[in-house]
């Protein structure tokens, strides 16, 4: 049999890894940083929607937001604990941060994350009422679906195992949301509500990263990318869009 | 952050030539944390001339067997399995880490599955402890294993899988594949490649279109082969487990290198940056952390939390010394092997060399 098979040409055809002793340091550092981005994205939007519970127009509204919120803090749990895996210390991981902490609304930060966390950037934009909320769930959980979707195949197997037990949940968020935006639209205000894609749209796009990434070549090489930014930005683009055409709103 | 504990052995036998099982027993209470999930494994740990070294070892037994029980085929050159097959005895005690992984699949009385797994060589060990498990839990679920070895000598468990099949008559079957021995069938002679894989689904020895869920346990080149093989008949990436074996975790650690660097009371530092290959130096105050003087000159370095807890951005120093003024993720035997949390670490020496890439 081969015995001697390099980590890095026996991931480049394909292999997954599976415990946190055959990682190479390298792949190790990036890995982790994909799970920081998630578990730190998850807190952050979790924080953020809990504030917003209370606005929900009624107890069925209500539900789904706390379950929301509940859902996301408990898939970051999931990833977490690989983290843990790796040594970092998941109890203070969760608390050292002030996840409910945003930036102002017109904030203009692109796709740059803050000093001191890896939430995607457009978790420091704050939520404007109920409404805005449910947009801004709809756009970014359709974004959560298409990234799920690319991260199940990570060749990390215990991640790419923790992604795909999330990813029918995270789905289900967004059929919430949709759910959600189609009973304010029989009965709301639409031009506020298309104000609020018009923001959030620009933003959940620039959530996928630049087009151009020098380091996608290398994470592909190693099986922790698949498709590139722009790919997964059209797929979103697509979807996202076929949604809104149902709900009769424009895409930004 | 994942503990050790102390393991009793309380039984040592050789399963081949050159390959023990070992029964261990939780000491000072800690039984509860050893409860264990069909394909983990235990991290174990041990000194070997002043070095910690850390191997993992899959669990063999199943689990409502009501012991710990691990498989550890002696490897070339390899320091702890040497130790294990050679000097380990009964009352001795092993340090070990609760188990961890993913190689499981969940299972249920309810369930009627028909499971393929594929072994090679000591990857036996996680599978017994999955096919023990599945056939036991789930009366009406099938096992099928194919078991890759050099010859009938190196087959590790063999006993102990024919008593299997008499056990279970009908709801498990072993496809042993040598090598190097001859066998009646030729299809049973040779290596498990992707291609034979294909001719075991194709000659209806496997059932492939039925199979609900596959595990691999092997070297990396076997595992690659079987793995597209499954997926070119039909099975997701969620119906496969991996589990890679223990050959492919890296071999001794190298010494670190002795400091070379001094002290001094100098407010600068020079500073090289080892990354992907590439080694940048820096002139950096010493009241910068190595971390942001990296990201100020545009070295891509790696972190996530930089409040010392998650370990994305640890580096090794080479030269010099640094103090890392918090620390909630890096163990002991980290530290002593000279990693640092570089977004917690300041230079103390005028020079330091430190790399991301080990």
């Amino acid at each position: 049999m081969a015995e001697d098979m390099s980590i890095e040409s026996y991931l480049a055809q394909g292999g997954v890894l599976t415990n946190p002793t055959n990682v190479p340091p390298r792949y190790r550092a990036e890995l982790l940083k994909l799970m920081a981005t998630f578990v730190d994205s998850e807190l952050a939007g979790a924080a953020g929607f809990a504030d917003i519970i209370n606005e929900g127009p009624g107890i069925k509204e209500r539900i789904a937001a706390a379950r929301i919120v509940l859902e996301k803090t408990d898939n970051a749990d999931r990833v977490l604990r690989i983290m843990g895996e790796f040594g970092a210390d998941t109890a203070r991981y969760a608390t050292h941060h002030p996840w409910t902490a945003r930036l102002e609304r017109d904030a203009d930060i692109g796709a740059t994350r803050t000093e001191h966390d890896m939430r995607l950037a457009v978790f420091n934009y704050p939520l404007q009422g109920w409404a805005d909320a449910v947009v801004m769930n709809l756009l970014m959980g359709r974004a959560v679906v298409v990234q799920m979707a690319e991260f199940s195949m990570v060749s990390y197997q215990p991640l790419a195992d923790a992604f795909r037990a999330i990813a029918p949940i995270e789905a289900h968020h967004a059929e919430l949301a949709e759910e959600g935006l189609a009973k304010l639209l029989e009965d709301g205000d639409k031009t506020a509500i298309q104000a609020s894609v018009d923001y959030w749209w620009p933003r959940v796009a620039a959530s996928f990263g630049s087009a151009e990434s020098k380091k996608f070549d290398t994470l592909k090489g190693w099986g922790l990318r698949h498709s590139s930014n722009a790919e997964l930005r059209n797929r979103w683009t697509a979807e996202a869009g076929a949604v809104l055409e149902r709900l009769d709103l424009k895409a930004g | 952050m994942a503990r050790f504990h102390d393991l009793r052995v309380t039984d040592i036998h050789k399963t081949t030539r050159d390959a023990v099982v070992v029964t261990l027993e939780p000491v000072n209470g800690a039984a509860e944390e050893f409860k264990f999930l069909a394909g983990q494994y235990l991290t174990f740990r041990r000194d070997f001339d002043g070095e910690e070294l850390r191997r993992s070892y899959s669990i063999c037994a199943g689990t409502d067997e009501g012991i710990l029980q691990v498989g550890i085929k002696k490897v070339d050159g390899g320091a702890f399995s040497t130790w294990a097959n050679e000097e380990l005895k009964v009352g001795d005690t092993l340090q070990a880490m609760p188990p961890m992984g993913s190689f499981h699949t969940d299972l249920n009385p309810e369930n009627e599955n028909q499971y393929l797994g594929f072994a090679g060589g000591s990857g036996i060990t996680p599978i017994l402890s999955i096919i023990k498990t599945a056939l036991k839990t789930e009366p009406k679920s099938n096992f099928t294993l194919v078991y890759a070895n050099k010859g009938v000598n190196s087959i590790m468990f063999r006993e102990e899988l024919e008593d299997l099949k008499n056990l279970y008559m009908g709801r498990f079957n072993v496809i042993h594949v040598l090598e190097q021995d001859a066998q009646e069938i030729d299809l049973f002679t040779g290596m498990v490649t992707e291609e034979k894989c294909a001719q075991l689904f194709k000659s209806g020895w496997i059932d492939i279109e039925h199979v609900d869920m596959a595990f691999i346990c092997g070297p990396e080149q076997m595992m690659l082969g079987i793995a597209k093989a499954l997926r070119d008949h039909g099975l997701d990436d969620g119906q496969i487990k991996f589990e890679l074996f223990a050959s492919a975790q890296p071999g001794r650690l190298k010494r670190k290198v002795a400091s070379k660097g001094s002290a001094s009371s100098a407010n600068q530092a020079t500073v090289a940056i080892s990354l992907d290959g590439a080694t940048q130096t820096i002139t950096m105050g010493k009241d910068v952390s190595i971390l942001d003087a990296a990201l100020e000159n545009n070295i891509d370095a790696p972190y996530a939390c930089k409040a010392g807890v998650c370990s994305t951005c640890r580096c090794k120093v080479l030269e010099g010394e640094v103090e890392m003024v918090a620390n909630h993720a890096l163990e002991d035997y980290e530290v002593e092997k000279g990693y640092v949390l570089s977004c917690q670490s300041f230079p103390l020496t005028d020079k330091v060399v430190v790399d991301y890439d080990q």
